[in-house]
């Protein structure tokens, strides 16, 4: 009995200590919370203490300067544009990879999960350049098609590899009846692909969402097409000296990442897993 | 024969579209590439002027600037990959634990993961001037009194450890799915023939987990020798060239020296780099993982 009681006890420590561990973790994300709304000469005259008087005036402020909603809308514009295609073309062309084994899809496989291996980094400069012809920098819209070529490389990877174990029998009788290849592969195969399509949905929206560098090499230029994290970037860069501001402008950029993986962490937490194994 | 024609053309025409958006994104800059890489060009000349294999040899013998980049780079890549795959792993093998908290602690170790990665070098810079400054007058704790974005061989620390906390949460979770796939019934033999739970680690599951090991290894080795946004929120490569990474380079000669060809030279040279390190770790621990 005694001995029962020991091990209980080590075990609440032991949590106890763990618990210690996660809180020192996540200290700085607190911080940045904390900071956002206390006033100038509260967060330069004692960074960690907790707000004597809240300077919610912070968020309104910075809202307007940075035009968040603007921002946010670019955001969701070319997140949205990005995923639609990566999803749609990506799965329609692992279905006929598949399917239609032939010498012509062995090449395009090969061709379309090959540039999984070049780094952006090695493409970048070229990159802007060929945007810049044919009009694709500069516009949300044109950002989001970036992503497109992008984004179907891993997306390929992933739904060929589970197209696999989605029995053949399911598009022959739906051929019997008549469907047209399309109609098949929306109306019965799609559906069973929603696993996947959720991997490839959250893999995609934690990169689009959060990207940089692609972001500024190509819609740097105004405040009409940037996107979060790039206006962030300036406007800390701006306001270096004034952290509080620097500091409300982060939170604002990240509540919307925060928010979502809270209510879906279940799906985030396996699709991240998913989709690093797979790829 | 007519609705073998049209197969093909289905065919043909469901997977196009996918392979013009991968030229276009990714295969014709890649070829431009290795043409400007051959070039002298400012970026705003009509024609590159052609020097030939030029921009190499600056690159391995003109210059130093690129080697340095390339032996901060490796440092910082070896320094990552063992902390980051040492934490995860031993905080996964915690986490699997039957704690009353282990979902809750497991979102905490996460959260850092889904913030855009220009955002936590910012918090740091803050924690690292204002944080640890207030921190040190209540404790009087030396190191907090230390530099830790403005001396030379602190800075990489710094660097390094806000590049582990950023995405200590991603291999954790890596690592807690991998532990889950050991088979329970293993243990238990183990525990049955008497294995110490030391003994049943290395001997049972460590082997078990080795294509976890080989995933988190790939995915710490190509995402830390690409390392980018965090040093530039943080230090901008200072103090010096303390911190300065091949992708930093890279962007910078392209971008703001507009020395186009150089940097075209420096990218190709880097996805050498990369391939030839990846394939290399790849099947390093490929070659060790043990049949079920």
């Amino acid at each position: 009995m005694e001995r029962k009681t020991k091990r209980l006890i080590g075990k609440i420590l032991f949590e106890i200590l763990i618990i210690g561990v996660a809180c020192v973790y996540i200290y700085p994300v607190f911080l940045m919370f904390l900071n956002s709304v206390k006033p100038f000469n509260e967060v330069v005259l004692d960074a960690i203490a907790l707000p004597k008087k809240l300077a919610l005036e912070n968020f309104s402020y910075v809202t307007d300067k940075m035009s968040y909603q603007t921002l946010f809308m670019n955001n969701v514009i070319i997140t949205t544009i990005g995923i639609l295609g990566i999803v749609g073309f990506a799965s329609l062309a692992s279905y006929i990879l598949d399917r239609r084994r032939t010498k012509y899809t062995r090449f395009a496989h090969a061709f379309i999960i090959t540039p999984m291996l070049i780094p952006f980094q090695t493409i970048m400069i070229t990159l802007l350049k060929v945007m810049n012809v044919i009009h694709l920098s500069g516009s949300r819209v044109g950002l989001g098609i970036q992503y497109w070529g992008f984004g179907i490389p891993m997306a390929v990877f992933i739904y060929y590899n589970f197209m696999k174990t989605i029995p053949k029998e399911l598009d022959e009788s739906a051929c019997i009846d008549g469907a047209s290849t399309l109609r098949t592969f929306w109306s019965v195969i799609f559906p069973l692909l929603k696993p996947v399509t959720v991997t490839v949905i959250v893999l995609d929206v934690m990169w689009i969402w959060n990207d940089f560098l692609l972001p500024l090499l190509m819609v740097n230029s105004s405040v009409k097409t940037k996107t979060l994290v790039l206006a962030a970037y300036t406007f800390v860069g701006q306001f270096n000296t004034q952290w509080q501001y620097a500091m409300t402008a982060m939170v604002l950029a990240v509540v919307p990442s925060i928010i979502i993986f809270v209510l879906l962490q279940k799906y985030i937490v396996s699709g991240v897993v998913a989709g690093a194994i797979k790829g | 024969m007519r609705r073998k024609t049209k197969e093909k053309i289905e065919t043909f025409a469901m997977t196009i579209p996918a392979m013009i958006l991968i030229s276009i994104m990714i295969y014709v800059p890649f070829v431009m590439s290795g043409y400007y890489s051959l070039t002298e060009w400012n970026g705003i000349a009509k024609i590159p002027k052609f020097i030939g294999l030029e921009n190499f040899r600056t690159i391995f013998i003109g210059s130093q600037d690129f080697a340095n980049a390339m032996i901060f780079t490796g440092k910082y890549t070896i320094i990552f990959m063992i902390f980051t795959n040492i934490l995860a792993l031993t905080l996964a093998v915690i986490l699997v634990q039957k704690l009353k908290t282990a979902n809750l602690l497991r979102g905490i170790f996460f959260v850092p993961y889904i913030m855009s990665m220009i955002i936590v070098g910012f918090i740091w810079k803050f924690i690292f001037t204002q944080g640890f400054a207030k921190i040190f007058e209540m404790t009087h704790w030396g190191f907090l009194n230390w530099s830790w974005l403005g001396d030379w061989n602190l800075s990489f620390f710094s660097v390094v450890m806000v590049g582990v906390w950023q995405s200590l949460g991603f291999y954790i979770v890596l690592y807690i799915a991998g532990l889950q796939a050991v088979p329970s019934d293993i243990l238990e033999a183990a525990v049955v023939d008497g294995a110490s739970p030391w003994k049943r680690f290395y001997k049972v599951t460590l082997p078990l987990l080795w294509p976890s090991i080989t995933t988190c290894m790939f995915m710490s080795l190509t995402n830390s020798l690409k390392v980018f946004d965090i040093i530039l929120a943080l230090t901008k490569g200072g103090p010096g060239q303390a911190t300065y990474s091949v992708t930093l380079n890279i962007y910078r000669e392209a971008f703001q020296n507009n020395n186009y060809g150089l940097g075209s030279a420096e990218s190709l040279v880097f996805f050498f780099v990369v391939l030839v390190l990846t394939q290399i770790v790849l099947k390093g621990f490929r070659s060790r993982e043990v049949a079920m």
